[in-house]
């Protein structure tokens, strides 16, 4: 099939339910590129950087994926709930602070209201703001098809540059994250060329706990360093057991810069971007002890 | 989304005798008035009857390419447009219902210019489905230059001088609308991020937080 040449040739569908926009996915005939609250895709295909898709099946306006839940353990968001929710809502402030703040820096008001979690982490950019927060938050990204659904750990959902773990047939519904246990606190940090309207040259999240000047418990995702938002695992087993001090934050620095291998683009350059991680990690530390 | 309601509004003041510009006078410096008064729009149903209003979702059940009517509420008015599910609110907005006060700038989301109020909410409608829009209420500048409710802003954009070229205005006064529903007293930092999902290209920000931050203190006080 002829890929089409203007937008006049996409077909477009409004399902009305959940259920009628899984059953379009589940037939490679019907199937269409899911459209949410468009703040990558109308870009990208008002700028003609990607190729137009044949089929748009337009997703935002179901009710059923615009929720913030809570039990016990865990903060359920569903997929279609907008930067502007996330950063307003009392519940993730609480339980996930650094993604409310995340949130909060996306674009300007008016793309906040527009843009989605579920779109910004299908988008897979490595430059995607809540990527960090949800790394360290870690949980699941719920996926349903008509199959049924599927789990994957919000760690491992992006598998390559704007790749992610999704099925042709299925759609992103929610996000179960771990709340932030008592005891604990978040940091979110980003840089970008001013402080509204701009893509992070990078930034990252942490999520850590101190106990009588001890790090007990330290996690830590930086993006735009790499193909894909990464936790800097081996810094972190590193910090464990360390006291929260001058030496530790040196080394940290240190350890933090050689352990990301980011690359020169439009955004920034490789030795600014890994200079910064290590200040990140630094300013982290610092918080850590603050707080 | 839910709408704010429209109760926080404070009570239009008085014109002030201080500057002698009206609303309009200030518009038409912006060439804003005219589309909606002079060139009614395409179909326009009777609007008095909430019930008639009936926001239905578009029903489509398939895929289509085909222009299908929709039932928009635009200003407080009832449209029906005859829409292809990939029409953009902005399109629809100046090319069949000749409001062009909603200015097409960047059309990537990134200026602000193009903003309306969705259910009380300022949106960019370059990025939205005008088929998304059906079922919502959509408050224009045109909207807005014509409700006495937001008269107090206007007045301060023209009584700070808050316009270069003007072309991001109607972008800025939508925007400050929003604010300026939710009734909340804000200080000029926080006006200044509030707007920060617009650009003005002449850079007259300054001037327009400035015009903003009084309409806000005002408003409350009112
Ligand atoms: S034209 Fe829509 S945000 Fe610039
Ligand atoms: S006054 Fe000219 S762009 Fe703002």
């Amino acid at each position: 099939m002829r890929a089409p040449q203007t937008f006049e040739e996409v077909d477009v569908f409004f399902p009305d339910t959940l259920d009628a926009a899984l059953i379009a996915q589940a037939d490679p005939n019907r199937r269409g590129r899911v459209l949410a609250g468009g703040t990558d895709l109308m870009v990208q295909w008002e700028a003609g950087v990607v190729p137009l898709p044949p089929r748009v099946i337009s997703i935002k306006h179901l009710p059923v994926l615009r929720q913030i839940e809570e039990n016990p353990g865990m903060l359920i968001i569903g997929a279609g709930v907008t930067h502007k929710q996330l950063r307003a809502s009392p519940l993730v402030r609480q339980y996930l602070p650094s993604l409310a703040e995340a949130a909060a820096t996306i674009g300007g008001e008016q793309i906040q209201v527009m843009g989605t979690i579920g779109g910004s982490v299908a988008n897979a950019s490595p430059a995607g703001d809540l990527a960090p927060s949800l790394m360290v938050a870690e949980g699941d990204v719920v996926l349903a098809s008509v199959r049924g659904e599927r789990r994957v750990p919000v760690t491992a959902c992006w598998t390559g540059y704007r790749q992610i773990d999704c099925a042709p047939d299925e759609l992103i519904v929610r996000f179960e994250l771990t709340k932030m246990p008592a005891g604990y606190c978040e940091g979110w940090r980003k840089l970008g060329p001013r402080q509204a309207q701009a893509i992070s040259k990078i930034m990252g999240s942490f999520r850590g706990q101190l106990t009588d000047g001890i790090i007990t418990d330290f996690k830590v995702a930086v993006g735009s360093v790499a193909p894909t938002c990464i936790r800097l695992y081996e810094l972190e087993q590193w910090l464990v057991g360390k006291p929260c001090d001058a030496a530790t934050c040196n080394e940290a620095e240190t350890r933090a810069r050689a352990g990301v291998h980011p690359i020169d683009d439009i955004r920034s350059t490789a030795a600014y971007r890994q200079w910064v991680t290590g200040r990140m990690i630094r300013s982290f530390l610092q918080t850590l002890e603050v707080k | 989304m839910t709408a704010p309601g429209r109760d926080p509004v404070p009570a239009p003041a008085a014109k002030s005798a201080q500057f002698s510009s009206t609303r309009r006078q200030f518009l038409r410096g912006l060439g804003l008035v005219g589309a909606a008064s002079v060139c009614p729009p395409l179909t326009t149903a009777a609007t008095a009857n909430p019930a008639n209003a009936k926001p239905s979702h578009p029903d489509l059940e398939e895929y289509g390419r085909d222009p299908q009517p929709v039932i928009l509420q635009i200003n407080g008015q009832t449209h029906t447009v005859s829409v292809a599910p990939r029409d953009t609110l902005l399109d629809v907005l100046r090319h069949q219902l000749n409001l062009t006060g909603t200015k097409s700038i960047c059309e990537h989301g990134a200026c602000g210019g193009c903003s309306v109020l969705w259910d009380g909410r300022a949106v960019p409608t370059c990025l939205c489905l005008a088929r998304e829009a059906a079922g919502h209420e959509i408050l224009t500048v045109e909207g807005i230059a014509d409700d006495p409710r937001f008269a107090p802003l206007i007045e301060a954009f023209c009584a700070h001088d808050a316009a270069q070229c003007g072309f991001c205005i109607p972008g800025f006064v939508v925007r400050a609308a929003e604010l300026f529903l939710q009734g909340e007293r804000m200080s000029t930092e926080e006006v200044q991020i509030a707007l920060s999902g617009n650009l003005c290209r002449c850079g007259t920000h300054a001037k327009i937080v400035t015009a903003v931050t009084a309409a806000l203190s005002a408003g409350a006080i009112a």
